[in-house]
């Protein structure tokens, strides 16, 4: 798949009066693919035609191989079916899983539009990109524009033949008596123009400008960085709202519209929120006949305590610590940290707290007790009960007379 | 460079060898539909399936035929000047829509194991039988047939008339003909499209009279094409194999022949991914059944051969030019794509009768075998009588002279 | 103004090679005619009425879509069971119109259709232009339209992407993609003629910006290789692209499970349609900027003729999804498909309808007569009356779909308000001004394109050579024995 393309193609630098090469005209496609087919078996190689339009045959006459164009564009299709089908399953699949109306979460149909798209994306910027560069384009000079035959028309209405000076095989005037031999209307020797000269003024500005320029250029992001990384206290300025400022009336505003001037509306009396009604005494707060209930409101089970224990083992333990006794990693930290002003929480295995009725401290752990806070909003009602149950578990556990101990393992107890 | 085409140095005819060949093939297709026939005859067990059978190789025999049409009928709606050399092949393929008409008979005979509204089971549940009270006033026998009368006088008709002015055209050299086809054409494509959709919907989409799709249609026509340019192909590869149109038919006819075969390839898979997507997103029952049956167990199976056979294999195999432009290679695609095409055709017949096995049996290969041989001898018949080129068409020189810059 | 006499093209023998330029052009006086447009020192005064009115256009434009940023869009008259309307229509109906540009360019290319060389670098041109319309709308009926970035994969701080099982962002890549590939179709297909007008250019100013934009085309036969390689690559891409944008368009439709939307003939209707529409368009522009710049030599009535033809096909093919999808509402049996219909025919929105029904099948058929075909001014209205038509169809399907839930109780009617009628106005300012701008600075017909179909680029060079029209004697049609010995 090789290109017959001369190898440097890159204009070098124009000396001024030297020959860059020698451009036939022609008026016609025949005489042009006729006196083509005759450079080309001349044995040239750093020679060219130029014509207005694509001409079919020319690529023969020339000797020209075929592009391998079409494969960079295979492959860049390829590549984007496969990038299309990797960000979709990494992106929706993967990175950020989430199911959408049921669908499960890698399913090809729906990802084949994309897939489609993307690679016909690729594929024609390939397309467009690679022509460019294989054609050494953009090259926005080039030293057979000095011929002002070639520069006029040559994109209009005729058909030139350029052979370049750099051909190992160029001698002047064997390679004039070639074209002058084909069909062409006129055969013109071009020379090199001379490099035009810069203008005065950009001499001696245009440097300092350009300095100038560039430090004016700087000023925008240096504000920009300098106002990230400085902290600041007023509101920041909001080009567009997004519904941060709302007409709507806060807490605690007045508003005219009632009598009180409220905007907050109080509570019909007896109002009670959705599953808030709380009749059972026993069960929401403990209390049975005007006093701390001593029983359970449900009956006492194993899953109960299991229960129990796992709640206990959440919210309790960073205090109370694994069995009770009030040395959990938080409480012993603070107190490390803080010695004089600690308050160490209760032994749940004290006295005090074996002898308290189960619905105090039921209530306890609802409303919380001097530093401890309430755990009524976090922990649902029957678990509250079940932690109960396990806190008599454990007081239970930590001074059980020894008959309760099953008698194949009493003789490990010392 | 200058390559000759000389259509007055080719054989154009197709001559003894043809007739020859017309006779044993017709002998054995007529062996063949005989076999099966009295096989559904005997034994009233094997009926349903010799029936949906039937109806499967009936509908890819006749996508074949529909398709050879169209071509001729393309041709000349877009006035294409490369394509003659081949038309007359294309013409030849419909030439076999006479016999069509006759083997449609014994779907009318078999409408009772073919179409569940004909005699509704009893046990179906009130909506299925509300559904089939409301479709009644268009699935009923009496109009099913009136249609299927339509159809087939209409196609009948047109391949008719496109194929007897060509056929004119060889002695008399007029191009007032061509130009009368060519008007024509318009109107007899419209005619084609409106007449395929409702076969297809009134064969093929009835047999699940509770499911419907409005590109049906246009599904089915997307097959017929691609199976009238496979086999224009792999009729002019085996012509050229026997000396006949040996330099009419140049490298640059085929790669045209395989560009039209590519694209609808891709066409197919476009209509196919098309109704896909929308029934399976939509994930409504009464539409997604159909699929359902389709997607699972061993129909499961021939769903992925579609996808890879029909669409990919032979996407990648003739998307380049090389293999366009060898006659052989793109012939055996060719092949390859009208074998998966009949079981296009046998997986949108099929699993209506049997919805969780893959009935393949010999009933298969004897009908495709009966009917395979009677369309071919009919075409066969139709193209020993006259040139295999039409060769005094005005664009011809055109078409000889085609190159595929 | 050139001289008004039409010349009859549209009528060749089989067999004869078509004329696509009339009037004696040779390849220079062809570069003079269409150079001449953007090279006169000012343009006729119709321009300049032309621009002043689409400036005004799009200035309404401008300031209907502030004042939407400025209130919400709570200034258009969508409502919750409507909650689209002429948004949605106008970029339906955009992006409808940029379909016939890619499909002059890439799929007449492929069909070998010479006479496309006259009106591609137009239709694209229009292409490019109706999709900067159409990708306007999604924009700004976006809640927040400065965020529509939102719409792109790109790693955010909020650690989410976008939800590819939409069809909505199948859009987004699917028009931007179209965007993309039609400018690049368009610029590439310009680098030729744009070095054209380097190399004519008077003004060193003018020479720099055109030797800039042609990228130092100088017309090696190398390049032109390469050239017509990647021409013909990209073509073959477009082909499907342009299928998959308004294929994709259809799938924000017809992935849901709305009566009138969920169904399964969508993709391809639509993609019919929007071709119907997209030559409506061409013809409703090219039809007077032919005659005023006097490319009538270029722009020929077989130009004409050939674009009513392809109308009137994809017409009926949009005829036929019509009657299919009502063919298949009742025998669906399914009553919400059933009632949406007859809704569409019978109900509140029954005039869009008609006016759709009207427009888009029945007034086309008059193309069948020549006489109409080449008429340019009956055929320029009928044109207009195709972009109307299209236009309501998308508005009867947005509209008259919505409008009626399943549940009645979810039953609405939409009204649109003066910001809407305005700002769709307003979409035609912007087409308009980006077209004129290009009348005025660009080429506006492929050139060196056109040359190479013309006699003078020497076609007759072919390599094959081809004798047909066997005179010999044939054997009548019935006679038994082939003439084995003949060859």
């Amino acid at each position: 798949m090789g290109e017959n393309i001369p190898p440097a193609d890159v204009p070098v630098v124009p000396r001024a009066g030297t020959v860059y090469g020698v451009l036939a005209e022609y008026d016609g496609v025949a005489p042009l693919l006729e006196a083509a087919a005759k450079v080309r078996d001349g044995g040239y190689t750093y020679w060219d035609t130029y014509t207005p339009i694509p001409i079919h045959g020319l690529d023969e006459a020339m000797g020209i191989r075929k592009t391998r164009l079409p494969w960079v564009v295979f492959g860049a299709g390829v590549s984007g079916a496969l990038l299309a089908l990797l960000m979709q399953w990494w992106m929706n699949a993967f990175n950020y899983s989430y199911v959408v109306s049921g669908k499960p979460l890698l399913n090809l149909p729906p990802y084949i539009p994309i897939i489609f798209e993307v690679t016909i994306l690729l594929s024609a910027i390939t397309a467009f990109l690679g022509m460019l560069l294989l054609n050494k384009l953009p090259q926005l000079y080039h030293s057979w524009f000095a011929s002002r035959a070639f520069a006029r028309r040559v994109t209009t209405d005729r058909f030139f033949i350029g052979i370049e000076a750099r051909d190992p095989k160029f001698d002047i005037a064997e390679v004039r008596a070639l074209l002058g031999s084909t069909r062409a209307s006129q055969v013109e020797t071009v020379v090199e123009p001379a490099a035009p000269a810069m203008p005065e003024q950009v001499r001696k500005y245009g440097l300092p400008v350009a300095v100038l320029l560039l430090a004016v250029a700087l000023v925008p992001p240096l504000l920009i960085a300098k106002a990230r990384l400085t902290p600041r206290n007023s509101p920041r300025v909001q080009v567009i709202a997004d519904m941060d400022q709302q007409p709507k009336f806060l807490p605690q505003q007045a508003n005219p519209l009632f009598l009180d001037d409220r905007a907050m509306r109080p509570l019909v009396a007896g109002t009670v929120a959705v599953h808030h009604a709380n009749l059972d005494k026993f069960l929401y707060q403990g209390i049975a006949e005007g006093q701390w209930a001593t029983g359970f409101p449900m009956p006492v089970t194993t899953t109960l305590v299991a229960r129990g224990q796992a709640r206990f083992n959440i919210y309790c333990t960073a205090c109370h610590g694994w069995d009770g006794a009030g040395n959990g990693p938080a409480a012993v930290q603070g107190a490390a940290r803080s010695p004089e002003s600690w308050v160490m929480p209760t032994s749940l295995l004290d006295g005090v707290v074996r002898e308290r009725p189960n619905g105090h401290i039921f209530n306890t752990i609802s409303n919380g007790i001097r530093t401890m806070p309430a755990y009524g909003d976090q922990i649902p009602v029957a678990d509250r009960w079940a932690i109960l149950g396990y806190v008599r578990a454990l007081q239970l556990s930590q001074a059980a007379p020894k008959a309760l101990v099953p008698a194949e393992r009493q003789a490990e107890l010392r | 460079m200058a390559e000759v085409a000389d259509i007055r140095r080719d054989n154009v005819w197709l001559g003894g060898a043809g007739r020859a060949v017309a006779i044993v093939a017709g002998a054995v297709g007529a062996v063949g539909l005989g076999i099966g026939g009295a096989i559904a005859w005997a034994q009233p067990d094997q009926r349903a399936h010799f029936f949906a059978s039937y109806l499967t190789n009936y509908c890819y025999f006749l996508s074949l035929g529909l398709g050879g049409l169209f071509l001729v009928l393309l041709e000349h709606l877009a006035r294409a000047g490369w394509s003659v050399v081949v038309r007359r092949l294309a013409e030849g393929i419909a030439s076999t829509l006479p016999v069509l008409c006759l083997l449609f008979l014994p779907v009318l005979w078999g409408m009772g194991y073919l179409y569940p509204w004909v005699n509704p089971r009893g046990d179906l549940a009130e909506h299925l039988q509300h559904l089939l009270e409301w479709k009644r006033p268009y699935l009923n026998t009496g109009f099913f047939g009136v249609r299927a009368g339509i159809y087939l006088v209409v196609w009948l008709a047109i391949s008719y008339y496109y194929l007897a002015l060509s056929s004119r055209q060889d002695r008399t050299g007029e191009p007032r003909l061509t130009l009368r086809l060519e008007g024509l054409a318009p109107v007899a494509i419209i005619l084609f499209g409106l007449t395929l959709t409702f076969a297809s919907f009134d064969w093929m989409m009835s047999r699940d009279p509770f499911w419907y799709s409005t590109i049906f249609g246009v599904y089915y026509f997307a097959g017929c094409v691609v199976g009238g340019f496979a086999l224009v192909t792999v009729v002019a590869v085996l012509l050229q194999r026997g000396g006949r149109l040996v330099s009419a038919i140049s490298p640059d006819h085929y790669q045209d022949l395989g560009k039209y075969t590519f694209g609808f390839i891709v066409f197919w898979a476009y209509i196919a991914f098309s109704q896909y997507l929308l029934i399976w997103y939509g994930n409504i029952p009464e539409e997604t059944q159909w699929y359902v049956r389709r997607s699972h167990g061993p129909w499961g199976g021939v769903s992925v051969l579609l996808l890879l056979g029909h669409f990919v294999l032979p996407f990648v195999a003739i998307i380049s030019r090389w293999p366009k432009r060898r006659p052989a290679l793109l012939g055996a695609v060719c092949v390859w794509i009208l074998g998966v095409h009949w079981f296009d055709v046998y997986w949108l017949v099929m699993p209506e009768y049997s919805a969780t096995a893959v009935p393949l049996s010999w009933l298969d290969v004897v009908l495709f075998v009966g009917m395979g041989g009677v369309c071919t001898a009919r075409a066969l018949l139709w193209l020993g009588r006259r040139p295999l080129i039409p060769i005094r068409d005005p664009r011809l020189e055109e078409s000889l002279a085609f190159e595929n810059a | 103004m050139a001289d008004t006499r039409e010349i009859d093209n549209t009528v060749t023998l089989p067999g004869q090679p078509a004329v696509l330029v009339t009037g004696d052009h040779d390849l220079a006086s062809l570069t003079e005619v269409v150079a001449g447009i953007a090279e006169a020192p000012r343009p006729p005064r119709g321009w300049y009425i032309a621009f002043g009115v689409s400036m005004t256009l799009l200035m309404i434009l401008g300031a209907m879509v502030g004042y939407l940023f400025l209130m919400g869009i709570g200034v258009w008259g969508l409502n919750v069971p409507v909650a689209w309307a002429f948004d949605i229509t106008n970029f339906v109906f955009w992006v409808g119109i940029g379909h016939a540009g890619t499909l002059i360019s890439a799929i007449l290319f492929l069909f070998r259709q010479k006479w496309r060389t006259g009106i591609n670098r137009f239709a694209e041109a229009m292409t490019i232009f109706a999709v900067v319309c159409a990708g306007l709308f999604p924009l700004i009926h976006l809640g927040r339209p400065w965020f529509m970035y939102w719409l792109f994969p790109y790693p955010t701080y909020l650690k989410v992407w976008p939800q590819f099982k939409s069809p909505l962002v199948w859009d987004v890549f699917a028009v931007s993609t179209y965007m993309t590939v039609s400018i690049l179709f368009w610029y590439m297909g310009m680098i030729p003629d744009l070095a054209t007008f380097r190399d004519r250019a008077k003004g060193r100013v003018k020479h720099t910006i055109y030797g800039i934009l042609s990228l130092g085309w100088r017309g090696s036969g190398r390049h032109w290789h390469r050239y017509e390689t990647a021409y013909l690559l990209l073509a073959a891409l477009a082909t499907p692209l342009v299928l998959s944008v308004h294929s994709v368009v259809s799938f924000d439709f017809a992935v849901s499970h709305l009566p009138g939307w969920h169904t399964t003939i969508f993709p391809p209707y639509f993609v019919a349609g929007a071709i119907f529409s997209g030559f409506g368009m061409v013809l409703t522009l090219i039809i007077p900027a032919r005659a005023y710049f006097g490319l009538k030599d270029i722009v020929t009535l077989r130009h004409v003729d050939n674009m009513a033809k392809i109308m009137l096909a994809t017409g009926m093919i949009v005829g036929y999804a019509y009657s299919i999808e009502f063919f298949t509402s009742w025998y669906s049996g399914n009553p919400y498909e059933g009632f949406t219909f007859l809704n569409r025919a019978f109900g509140p929105y029954a005039w869009a309808y008609w006016i759709m029904i009207s427009c888009n099948v029945f007034i086309p058929q008059l193309l069948w007569f020549k006489r109409v075909r080449t008429n340019l001014l009956v055929l320029w209205i009928l044109a207009i009356f195709v972009n109307i038509g299209m236009w309501f169809e998308r508005f009867t399907i947005i509209v008259a779909s919505l409008h009626r839930d399943y549940l009645p109780s979810s039953w609405g009617m939409y009204t649109p308000t003066w910001v809407e009628i305005l700002t769709l106005a307003g979409s035609f300012g912007l087409f308009l001004t980006l077209f004129l701008l290009f009348i005025r600075y660009l080429p506006v017909v492929a050139m060196a394109e056109v040359k190479s179909i013309m006699p003078q680029a020497g076609l007759e060079h072919g390599g094959r050579r081809g004798f047909g029209q066997y005179w010999g004697e044939i054997p009548h049609r019935h006679e038994r024995r082939g003439p084995e010995g003949k060859h």
